[in-house]
């Protein structure tokens, strides 16, 4: 029924059959989705609103945990087991899965201690390496130039399309191996957006990388494959330039020429 | 152990003490209340509500006196503190708004909240008791009152201004001056939470005892004569459970039962409006 | 022309609460003159209060007020925070709203039932484990501990609910425990809240009546053990007020219900005015 390309390339993240439903809901708000997540590449996720991309991306990390009483089905394979089992371990699965958020959320405390936390949270504690880190962290991020003096400065001083690249070197810095972006510049203007995808692009050598947007334009630009999802489901997963110049699926067709929003 | 199984177990015992202060929160809550219940219930009788205060040993003595006495002093200091209050927090929602003026008014009101109520006793001795050379209903209200309109006047302030902007700008546009505009559109739109307010504010002064003390004093027999001492449950309740006769202690459990069942129904009543308003 | 009959009626009731206030400052001192010009900085300094003898020193009551209360807080705060943290963080759902429940039925009892549960149920557990009468500045510290928690934990877990959610989520997000997410993200960011929090319980118990006479005793000396019975300003004036006899003991007590004003308004204002901004919004 959906249209999706097999990935021949290596993969991060394999969904199987994978259906959740939100507490107390009636029905279930993803419905018995697979999908292949390419390793070392990006990834977009677009759709309009409710079709679950956000609780898909949220469900890669179990974010979803913290709010007791949302049932999960089917599965989700990373480095070879279903992390969806209750036997996960939540505190190492979101080391290797980070995420970046809709606003940015920097915490309060200095900029230097903000890269420093997830490290610090896993025992890190040797002061030189931990600069080190720190300082290499925020060169990916392409913030060093900016903050390298001023490192003992509350990150909230800082502005919101440094503060977002400041939550990315603090989800780098841990060194994980997927990075989830939910929206990450939709509370950001166009410069700080670019600045932002950009960086997004570098960065798909180390980590790879599913990103969540409203905007297809960006999912356009930034994206090595694309998946449309609506009303729970996913219609298409497909490489970006074929999905959006020859899309396979009629719906797929109709979002794309903004026939829906 | 690592540093990630150090935190975890850290976590724990963290959430652990949580739950268990939880528990002893609840403990008390409950050591208290059934405590209340139970010697109230105990002490409930129909004389309670027959007879008047009467010498302890003496076979029919009731709460009536009381009773009546604290309905008295209730309604009073609402019939003075309750339009103050509204009229002050409209004030302050729809006249002074964001002013430095307002500002200030608001938090010297609400530091009043939280100031000591026997103090506000002493006050009202000083400049009704003392005039009048006589403990009064009236001092007693007006301290009530003088303790009831900070509260008031926040809930009504609060609510005030939930009501949206474009309701009062429609009514505006139609050519409502000023006045009717808060009349018609803006306390209908808050009743509920105004109401609320109200109610909360009674159940608050209706459990004062300290700033009845010396401006109410207490009687223990019926009267409704404002200008004399009064009596009031809580005073009655205080006097009666610290003196060392058991029939009056007896008494005093009832007045601290029937006070409590009154004050809980005030809140409870209070958050149902409250509830049932934000439904719609 | 109603118009500015009503207006000028919301900005008079409003402007009737600061008269108020100003006017209680101003009449309290009013009537401590008398005992002011008397002892002078005595007043507060000395623990000699002898109606008898017309010498009045109140540093006994004053004591009082603050050991009560700091032994209150003493046992307050950890439990209020402990509270706290279970209500925003642990509690499920329907646990949430019984407990939320019970903590605002705790906070509508009247103190004065506080009181007497404790002289009736709390004292002689007291008296048990410590000997001595039971009344005293530790069963006084206790019952406004427990009368002052469910306030305490309330306005704490609201200035933790503050705390926006992709905010903990992005800690959660870097494999934090909730330990982790309450020390490093919320409660720095609701710090100002929290202790504001605990300031305003603060300046409430000071000012706790009811439920202290019932356990604190009447004996107006500075106590020389924790048991030991002694009094605090609430007590002295609820205890007192209606046997003063002589002006100089009236004045004296009014200067303690000015001296007792002077102290919580000062704790509070702090409270309020650096810890607990808030923001208004406009109509």
């Amino acid at each position: 029924m959906a249209s999706i390309i097999d990935i021949k390339d290596e993969c991060a993240l394999h969904v199987r059959d994978f259906e959740f439903t939100y507490k107390g809901a009636e029905a279930p708000s993803l419905k018995k989705v697979t999908m292949p997540i390419a390793k070392n590449s990006i990834t977009a996720l677009i759709g309009p609103s409710g079709c679950g991309k956000t609780t898909l991306l949220r469900s890669f990390n179990r974010m979803h945990d913290l709010y007791p009483g949302n049932i999960y089905n089917g599965e989700i394979e990373f480095e070879g087991r279903n992390i969806l089992s209750s036997k996960e371990d939540l505190i190492h699965l979101r080391t290797k899965i980070g995420m970046i958020f809709q606003k940015p959320t920097a915490f309060p405390m200095s900029i230097f201690d903000n890269i420093a936390y997830g490290m610090r949270l896993q025992g890190l504690k040797n002061k030189t390496e931990l600069a080190d880190r720190v300082e290499q962290a925020l060169k990916d991020a392409a913030l060093w130039k900016e903050v390298s003096d001023r490192l003992k400065n509350d990150a909230n001083g800082l502005s919101g399309g440094q503060q977002q690249r400041l939550c990315i070197a603090r989800a780098i810095a841990v060194e994980p191996e997927v990075l989830l972006f939910d929206e990450p510049t939709s509370a950001l203007d166009p410069i700080s957006t670019q600045g932002i995808e950009k960086l997004v692009i570098e960065l798909k050598d180390r980590v790879s990388i599913i990103i969540v947007t409203h905007n297809m334009q960006q999912a356009a630009r930034v994206s090595d494959y694309t998946g449309f999802m609506y009303l729970g489901e996913l219609i298409e997963l497909g490489h970006t330039e074929e999905l959006f110049v020859t899309p396979k699926e009629k719906l797929t067709q109709e979002y794309i020429t903004g026939k829906f929003g | 152990m690592t540093a990630v199984e150090k935190r975890v177990v850290v976590n724990k015992i963290i959430l652990a003490l949580s739950t268990l202060s939880a528990v002893i929160a609840i403990a008390f809550l409950f050591w208290i209340l059934g405590v209340l219940v139970m010697k109230g219930v105990d002490a409930l009788n129909w004389n309670i509500f027959i007879f008047e205060g009467a010498p302890p040993g003496y076979e029919d003595s009731g709460l009536k006196h009381a009773l009546v006495g604290q309905v008295i002093l209730i309604t009073l200091a609402t019939v003075i503190g309750v339009p103050l209050g509204i009229l002050a927090g409209t004030y302050l929602s729809e006249y002074g708004k964001n002013s430095k003026l307002a500002h200030f008014i608001r938090d010297i009101s609400d530091i009043m909240m939280s100031a000591p109520s026997i103090v506000i006793g002493a006050f009202v001795y000083a400049i009704v008791v003392m005039p009048m050379g006589h403990f009064s209903a009236w001092a007693g209200a007006i301290a009530l009152a003088i303790i009831m309109i900070p509260i008031i006047l926040r809930t009504t302030d609060d609510m005030l201004q939930l009501v949206p902007g474009t309701l009062r700008e429609a009514a505006f546009a139609l050519g409502a001056p000023k006045y009717k505009v808060i009349m018609d559109v803006v306390y209908r739109g808050a009743k509920a939470g105004i109401l609320t307010g109200v109610l909360l504010g009674i159940a608050r002064v209706g459990g004062e005892t300290a700033p009845l003390l010396f401006t109410s004093f207490n009687d223990n027999f019926f009267t409704t004569d404002l200008n004399a001492a009064m009596p009031s449950l809580t005073v009655t309740m205080f006097n009666y459970a610290i003196s060392p006769y058991e029939d009056w202690q007896q008494l005093g459990w009832a007045a601290a039962f029937i006070l409590s069942m009154f004050i809980l129904g005030l809140n409870i009543m209070g958050r149902l409006i409250l509830f049932a308003g934000k439904r719609k | 022309m109603i118009d500015k009959i009503f207006s000028n009626l919301t900005r008079f009731s409003a402007l009737l609460v600061l008269f108020i206030v100003a006017w209680i400052f101003t009449e309290l001192y009013n009537q401590s003159l008398e005992s002011i010009h008397a002892f002078g900085f005595d007043f507060i300094t000395k623990d000699e209060w002898a109606p008898n003898l017309d010498k009045f020193g109140a540093y006994a009551a004053i004591f009082g007020s603050v050991a009560s209360t700091f032994l209150a807080m003493l046992f307050a705060i950890p439990v209020a925070i402990g509270v706290a943290i279970f209500l925003s963080e642990i509690a499920h759902d329907k646990i949430k709203g019984f407990f939320g429940v019970s903590v605002e039925l705790l906070a509508a009892i009247p103190s004065v039932i506080y009181g007497m549960w404790g002289l009736f149920y709390f004292v002689p557990i007291i008296r048990d484990i410590f000997g001595g009468m039971g009344i005293g500045l530790l069963s006084a510290g206790i019952v406004l501990a427990i009368m002052i928690l469910p306030f305490m934990a309330a306005v704490t877990r609201d200035a933790m609910n503050t705390t926006p959610d992709i905010l903990k989520e992005s800690a959660y997000a870097l494999g934090g425990t909730q330990w982790d997410v309450i020390k490093d993200v919320i409660i720095p960011y609701a710090r100002a809240g929290i202790i504001g929090s605990i300031i305003l319980a603060l300046g409430r118990a000071i000012g706790e009546t009811m439920a202290v006479t019932f356990v604190m005793g009447n004996v107006h000396h500075t106590p020389s053990s924790i048991t030991d019975p002694t009094t605090s300003i609430p007590v002295t004036l609820a205890n007192e007020f209606t046997e003063a006899d002589s002006s100089l003991y009236f004045s004296s007590l009014f200067g303690l219900a000015l001296t007792l004003l002077i102290m919580s308004f000062m704790v509070i204002a702090v409270a309020k005015f650096y810890f607990l901004r808030k923001e208004r919004r406009g109509s």
